[in-house]
């Protein structure tokens, strides 16, 4: 039981860039002692993994493909695998894992959780941390860092219905519905924990640079990665548009949030870090970045809005599209120039 | 257009031969008009939260924590006119949008604004010489986020709305956003950028100038 160590729903880590997934790491990676921002913002790439994008809140298509923390965060001793509960007593097995201390991390239908805004309403496939079940009292203890944060006790049975649901298709959610539950939850360790000294910062900071100048169709699972890897994934959006074809907008909302939330958080942290290093290029670096992250902001929302019509919404994603290449080239220019200034 | 709005501050620069003189200035506001321009419903009542489009979910405003409809909302010194609700809106959704201005000479656009996620974007400011700059706007999200932009908060509710609900502890925040007019020249007007994920609620010109009404501006 790990409940003594509950955080309050306001001391929760938390931006406004991110999603579930992020949020959910990170409060493994503080319960182990870690500052979640030093591990899930030090590193930066572009990665597309075509036909694979699932309406879920926490899709995200790594380097690791069966290690999404891992992909997140590789400079770090944190790793993480997805299980799918037994029909029979499924609490049980995430009560053995908070009993061994360890924070599962929970897939859930929003629909099913009072305290989420969708409760009873519209169904979205989203992450909770679990921290304690208790049979007895009927209970599961959990936290959720994305607004309105909550910590605290769930009914068991309201805790079953969201994980085991099928999160059938939502009008009201073309994006996160659809997705079936199944009683899906992570388990995330961390190990070691490396100061983000210098050294580490300039070796990811390389690295940003080599990844950005991969050529697309990289790994086993033929991603698009890099800024060649960029390119074409926009180019593919701005032709399936062009074309009309249904759903060719889509999937670039759920698929953009890890882009912008990884981006958004690398940024942030280059910032910081150009403070207290007191190196300009690397704040300037890291504004760059978030500059990419808020480019997102457009493709995303204009693919949101105009997925229903997309060849009306072609003409502003043309605009968007420029805008979010030309960040990404700013930013790593940018990462380049204070990559040599350290 | 409404009529100027004359605040008077005090600032201080530099004088030649070293020393420095204390200067009076005015800011002057004129709020404009924006209503022919409403394209969407941002902010809806308790009684019918399921109007409200702000963002892609359809969450809104909640009026009752917010200005009167046709009121003022002074953010920082800036007065704006609240938005009245009118059967096209309250707000403009950004699509590239012409707004004729009240020519004059301005410093400063301000822009009660807010974005479905974190907007950096760009205004065109046309002048009446024929002359274009585009400056960069940046306006924060507005479910409940900080100023990322270092934008003025001017209204952060207790309560979001839902399309079926009232949601607690989901703050919508509306942001007071300013865009420097750099070109010292007559202002026409400002076309606004095609973002779908910003809104305009209400625009502000400000200028600063001597106290004297017949300065050098």
């Amino acid at each position: 039981m790990t409940t003594a160590l509950l955080p309050t729903a306001a001391g929760l880590w938390y931006r406004d860039v991110i999603s579930c997934l992020w949020a959910t790491l990170a409060e493994n990676i503080a319960r182990a002692g870690g500052a979640p921002l030093d591990v899930l913002g030090l590193h930066w790439e572009f990665r597309f993994r075509p036909g694979d994008v699932r309406s879920e809140e926490f899709y995200f298509a790594g380097a690791h493909p069966d290690d999404v923390a891992r992909s997140i965060a590789p400079y770090h001793g944190i790793s993480s695998r997805w299980h799918r509960a037994a029909d029979d007593d499924p609490l049980a097995e995430l009560a053995g894992l908070t009993g061994r201390g360890m924070l599962p991390v929970a897939a859930v239908d929003n629909f099913h959780l009072p305290f989420r805004p969708a409760y009873g309403d519209v169904h979205a496939a989203h992450l909770i941390v679990v921290h304690d079940v208790d049979p007895a009292a009927g209970t599961v203890t959990v936290s959720d860092a994305m607004p309105p944060a909550f910590s605290g006790v769930i009914d068991a049975a309201a805790f079953r219905r969201s994980w085991e649901s099928a999160n059938p298709s939502d009008e009201q959610d073309a994006f996160f519905s659809d997705s079936r539950i199944d009683r899906r939850y992570l388990t995330v360790t961390v190990d070691e924990l490396p100061p983000l000294d210098r050294g580490l910062l300039k070796r990811a900071l390389a690295a940003d640079g080599e990844r950005f100048a991969e050529g697309d169709e990289r790994g086993p699972a033929g991603d698009w990665t890099g800024l060649p890897g960029l390119r074409r994934f926009l180019d593919d959006l701005r032709e399936g548009a062009a074309a009309g074809e249904p759903g060719a907008l889509r999937d670039a909302y759920p698929f953009g949030w890890g882009m912008q939330a990884q981006a958004g958080l690398h940024g942030e942290l280059l910032r910081r870090l150009g403070v207290e290093h007191d190196v300009p290029e690397l704040r300037e670096a890291g504004r760059r970045v978030e500059a990419v992250a808020h480019a997102w902001t457009g493709v995303r929302l204009c693919a949101a809005h105009g997925h229903p019509d997309p060849r009306a919404a072609l003409r502003e994603l043309h605009g968007h599209a420029a805008r979010l290449e030309e960040a990404y080239h700013r930013g790593v220019a940018a990462v380049h120039d204070a990559w040599r200034a350290l | 257009m409404d009529g100027d709005r004359v605040t008077a501050s005090a600032i201080e620069r530099p004088a030649g031969g070293g020393g420095e003189t204390a200067l009076h200035a005015v800011k002057r506001f004129l709020p404009v008009r924006l209503d022919k321009h409403w394209n969407n419903r941002a902010v809806s009542a308790v009684g019918e939260t399921g109007a409200g489009r702000f963002n892609v979910w359809r969450n809104s405003f909640p009026a009752e924590h917010l200005p009167a409809p046709g009121g003022e909302l002074v953010v920082g010194d800036v007065p704006y006119r609240f938005p009245q609700t009118t059967a096209d809106g309250d707000n403009i959704r950004c699509a590239g949008q012409y707004l004729p201005l009240p020519e004059g000479r301005y410093d400063w656009i301000h822009l009660l604004a807010s974005g479905e996620r974190r907007v950096e974007s760009e205004l065109a400011l046309h002048f009446a010489d024929g002359e274009v700059d585009f400056e960069a706007v940046r306006v924060s999200d507005f479910w409940a986020a900080p100023a990322r932009f270092g934008e003025r908060e001017a209204a952060r509710t207790p309560v979001m709305h839902y399309p079926h609900h009232v949601q607690q502890g989901v703050a919508a925040v509306l942001w007071s956003q300013r865009v420097p007019v750099t070109r010292i020249a007559t202002l026409h007007g400002v076309r606004l950028p095609r973002h779908i994920a910003l809104h305009v609620l209400a625009l502000t010109l400000e200028s600063v100038g001597p106290a004297a009404p017949d300065g050098d501006r």
